[in-house]
């Protein structure tokens, strides 16, 4: 019975919301909530408080009660007052996209969102959710002809670019017993980056000193000290005679390693299943970069030249969060 | 943004508590004890809990209060039904929320039982002097409300309850229109509790020798508006019930009720006035005596006369009734009747009385008119005395009474006279009402207070009938034509009296007593009739029920563009938007601007 009324209600929700998006068409930025566009519901509370009023009318029609009628036609006209500026409390708010943060697969991508209006009185308890069912994740205040800023953040699951199909605006201010929404359809999206590999594999490298295509074999020929251990340095440098001197973990490090600048390149992980290689790509682009090493990155069709700088570590990021990748769209 | 780790204090907690203690106030006087102590307990428990942090209450421990709590009102009450029983179920489940409330969720469930509460005070009494209280309550519970749906923890209480009170203000038009065009349909829809609470009023018992509560109280009884002149107090009779049986020492109504109804003739004026009863419990309707023309739809007369409502009055009802003071009533009587109203006990109680009686009855060879002359005769020059502080009286009260203390008020005089009639062989039954009256002049009507109660003699006396004998004002003049403090000695304490000795005091008295009867005929009594005058008022010609109801959708729509433009006003943007605005309006808006 549960499940049929929640499957039930699903169904309405999706219909509800597949007419809300057909009559209001997508959003450009920014978005102003006019009133046609809000919607207003009782709230569970709101549902209780009118069986509440229907038993106190009838109590007093029963009794014939003129005081008890008046009280009740009070808390009605309260009701439907609250209900007004519950719907009031919405209507006027402008909604801008401050950013969209990008973020890892299997992390979070999120939508800073500002959250405006000139009139000269507050708005307060703004909710911004994804559905009007989970409004409260977050909330804001708006003072008169002033701001505030919400972040939604979405799992991104997928590598690419995640779009914000949906968010709803509410509020139930001020006495919790009407809910109203808007619903936004922006044009917002961020960028889900690939989940970085574990670090098993070392980066190519690539001596620019020198010019021209370097072995990385070179680099194990010329040993020139040592340096501590890291995580994902590989086995076979560690310095085990130091080691078993006591003197803990070391990696050798030889002259070829000097080197200033890598060249990622896909198709030098031949072998790999295609999202692997992206990942890979994408630890030894992080990488670099934490060691503030230059690196190139070459995917099929698209060539990012040697650079440093977390700019051009975005864009190596974007490039692989994008290469081939299908639209994932979320809420 | 709200913080991820909320602090443990339920907000609103300490104004949902204060909220409900207010709405519990008015109740405290008719709930069982037990009932307000658990609920004070589990406020202070809940709020300290919320204070220290402790574990609220676990569900075996809330099952427990609710089964207990229930089995108490129903041991209390013997039902869980009526206005009664039902709010101290109201209570007992406020307190059983409170052991649980986690949410602001809950705390808005209490915050509804508060407010449900509140309606059954106004189920309960209609009085104008509690409604400040309520009123007062009801906004503090509203305050609550938004108090627990606060945007934040920070916002004053001070900008909570301004705004609570506008939304309230804002809601009064409405509530007025409602009020006003709500179809007012008669008549109960299922069965109203008979209460069986006590209220103030007559009795269908009385016991001369037991303490008199009733001629204590300056509450008021009914109120009485006549179209013509006030009739003299000396004519202020108004009748209620008849009590017929004597134990010896009580008087009762006949239970099994199957007598013919007497022919009663009327001679003299009619008297034409309206009569507002506050609400008593009981069914009868207080005439002036004797009463010719009623409503027949809602009333009935009595085999002895008095005027029965269809329904116990539980409201403030207001009847037009006809009298004439002049009338004939039961030229003959019927044999049952003569049985009734002869019937003393056989137990050999009060036999120095029932001894006067055949005494009176040998002397003058039967006449009834001289037995009642010479038993009048005998309260006016032996030394009794009218006092509302009689001694108390045991078994013998009638004798003890007539040959012992000769102390008395009407009851003691009434049921003294009756019974001697009785034993000379002269049908007499003793007729409870009200005698007097004191005029308002700001309302121009008559207002009839419990200290007017009175009791007084009926005897039947062949070719004349029924004859009212008022044994007390051969004793006290002073009662019938004044009051009832005008007629005791000065130091028995006898409502009124302070009020008497300041013409200040009075007329502030009876201005509020008429600003109460302008409530109770304006407000409480409003009804159907009273909205189809007010269409006729406002020029909707021959108004219906279909002119109601449109003028209810009307006032509903109006109100609606009303609020709707209004708040459109509020959140309008200011003149002049964007940088251009600042310029030339106050900077101090732009700096506030982010």
């Amino acid at each position: 019975m549960r499940r049929l009324l929640r499957d039930l209600r699903a169904r309405i929700e999706r219909r509800a919301h597949a007419w809300i998006r057909r009559r209001q068409g997508a959003d450009t930025d920014p978005v102003e909530l006019r009133r046609q566009r809000i919607y207003i519901l009782p709230t569970r509370l709101g549902v209780a408080y009118g069986a509440m009023l229907c038993a106190m009318l009838l109590g007093g029609m029963n009794y014939n009660n003129n005081l008890g009628l008046g009280f009740t036609f009070l808390l009605v006209s309260l009701g439907l007052v609250t209900m007004h500026h519950t719907h009031g409390t919405l209507a006027g708010v402008q909604l801008r996209l401050l950013e969209a943060v990008p973020g890892f697969v299997g992390s979070d991508v999120r939508f800073r969102v500002l959250l405006e209006h000139s009139s000269n009185v507050a708005r307060p308890a703004l909710e911004i959710g994804f559905t009007r069912e989970e409004p409260g994740s977050v909330t804001a205040d708006l003072p008169p002809r002033g701001s505030s800023e919400a972040t939604l953040v979405l799992a991104a699951q997928r590598r690419g670019r995640v779009a914000l199909e949906r968010f709803v605006v509410s509020t139930s201010h001020p006495f919790g017993l009407f809910r109203a929404w808007a619903v936004v359809h922006p044009a917002y999206s961020a960028i889900a980056w690939p989940r970085p590999a574990e670090r098993a594999l070392n980066p190519p490298l690539t001596a620019t000193d020198t010019g021209g295509a370097q072995s990385g074999a070179i680099g194990a020929e010329d040993f020139a000290g040592l340096r501590p251990f890291q995580a994902g340095d590989s086995l076979r440098r560690v310095a085990w005679k130091a080691y078993a001197r006591g003197q803990g973990l070391y990696t050798k490090q030889f002259a070829g390693t000097d080197v200033v600048s890598h060249v990622f390149d896909y198709e030098s992980l031949a072998g790999l299943p295609a999202e692997s290689r992206l990942e890979q790509l994408c630890r030894w682009v992080l990488d670099a970069q934490e060691h503030g090493e230059a690196f190139a990155l070459r995917l099929p069709g698209t060539s990012i030249e040697t650079n440093v700088g977390p700019a051009h570590r975005e864009r190596c990021l974007n490039a692989l969060a994008l290469f081939e990748a299908r639209e994932t769209a979320r809420a | 943004m709200r913080e991820p780790n909320a602090p443990s204090r339920l907000r609103g907690l300490d104004w949902v508590l204060a909220a409900l203690a207010a709405a519990v106030g008015p109740h405290v006087p008719d709930l069982p004890a037990w009932v307000t102590l658990l609920l004070l307990a589990v406020c202070a428990w809940r709020w300290t809990a919320d204070l220290r942090s402790w574990a609220l209450a676990p569900l075996t421990l809330r099952v427990i209060v609710v089964l207990v709590s229930t089995a108490g009102i129903f041991g209390t009450y013997r039902t869980l039904n009526g206005i009664e029983a039902g709010t101290a179920f109201l209570v007992l489940m406020a307190a059983a929320k409170l052991l649980e409330t986690r949410t602001s969720r809950d705390l808005t469930v209490v915050v509804f039982i508060g407010w449900f509460l509140l309606y059954a005070a106004l189920l309960r009494e209609q009085s104008l002097s509690q409604l400040p209280w309520l009123l007062g309550s009801a906004f503090l519970t509203a305050v609550a409300l938004m108090r627990v749906h606060a945007p934040s923890a920070q916002a004053p209480a001070r900008h909570i309850a301004r705004r609570t009170l506008q939304l309230l203000l804002q809601a009064v038009p409405l509530a007025l229109l409602m009020f006003l065009l709500f179809p007012r349909l008669p008549g109960p829809f299922w069965g109203v509790d008979s209460r069986s609470e006590a209220r103030t009023g007559l009795d269908d018992e009385m016991t001369p020798g037991d303490v008199s509560d009733l001629s204590a109280s300056g509450e008021v009884a009914f109120r009485a508006r006549f179209s013509g002149a006030t009739p003299p107090p000396e004519q202020r009779y108004w009748r209620g019930p008849v009590l017929h049986e004597f134990d010896g020492r009580s008087w009762r109504r006949p239970s099994a009720q199957a007598f013919p109804q007497p022919q009663v003739t009327f001679r003299g004026p009619a008297i034409r006035y309206q009569v507002t009863l506050q609400p008593h419990a009981r069914r009868w309707v207080l005439a002036l005596d004797l009463p010719s023309a009623w409503p027949e739809r809602e009333i009935t007369q009595s085999f002895d006369l008095t005027l029965l409502s269809a329904r116990p009055i539980n409201n403030v009802a207001a009847f037009d009734l006809t009298s004439h003071t002049n009338f004939t009533a039961g030229a003959s009587l019927a044999e049952s009747m003569r049985r009734k109203d002869l019937a003393l006990p056989r137990d050999g109680t009060n036999a120095r009385s029932v001894a006067l009686g055949r005494e009176l009855a040998a002397r003058h060879a039967g006449d009834p008119r001289a037995v009642v002359s010479e038993m009048l005769a005998m309260f006016r020059q032996q030394p009794f005395e009218y006092t509302m502080q009689p001694p108390r009286l045991a078994d013998n009260a009638v004798d003890e009474f007539l040959f012992d203390t000769r102390k008395g008020f009407c009851e003691h005089y009434a049921s003294a006279f009756t019974v001697v009639m009785r034993a000379a062989g002269v049908p007499a039954r003793v007729v409870t009402g009200y005698q007097g009256g004191e005029f308002n002049p700001f309302g121009g009507y008559l207002i009839v207070r419990q200290s007017d109660a009175h009791a007084w003699s009926e005897v039947w006396i062949e070719g004349r009938g029924w004859m009212r004998v008022d044994p007390t004002a051969a004793v006290a003049p002073e009662r019938i034509q004044g009051s009832l403090i005008d007629a005791v000695a000065d130091d028995e304490p006898v409502p009124g009296r302070l009020r008497d000795a300041s013409p200040i005091w009075m007329r502030i008295e009876l201005g509020w007593d008429a600003v109460n009867d302008f409530w109770n005929q304006r407000v409480v009594r409003f009804d159907a009739q009273s909205q189809f005058q007010l269409l006729d008022r406002l020029g909707v010609d021959d108004p219906d029920w279909r002119a109601l109801g449109l003028g209810l959708a009307g006032s509903l729509a109006a109100f609606f563009l009303v609020l709707s433009t209004y708040l459109a006003w509020r959140y309008r943007p200011p003149r002049g938007t964007g940088p251009a605005g600042c310029t030339t309006s106050s900077s101090r808006a732009c700096a506030s601007a982010d």
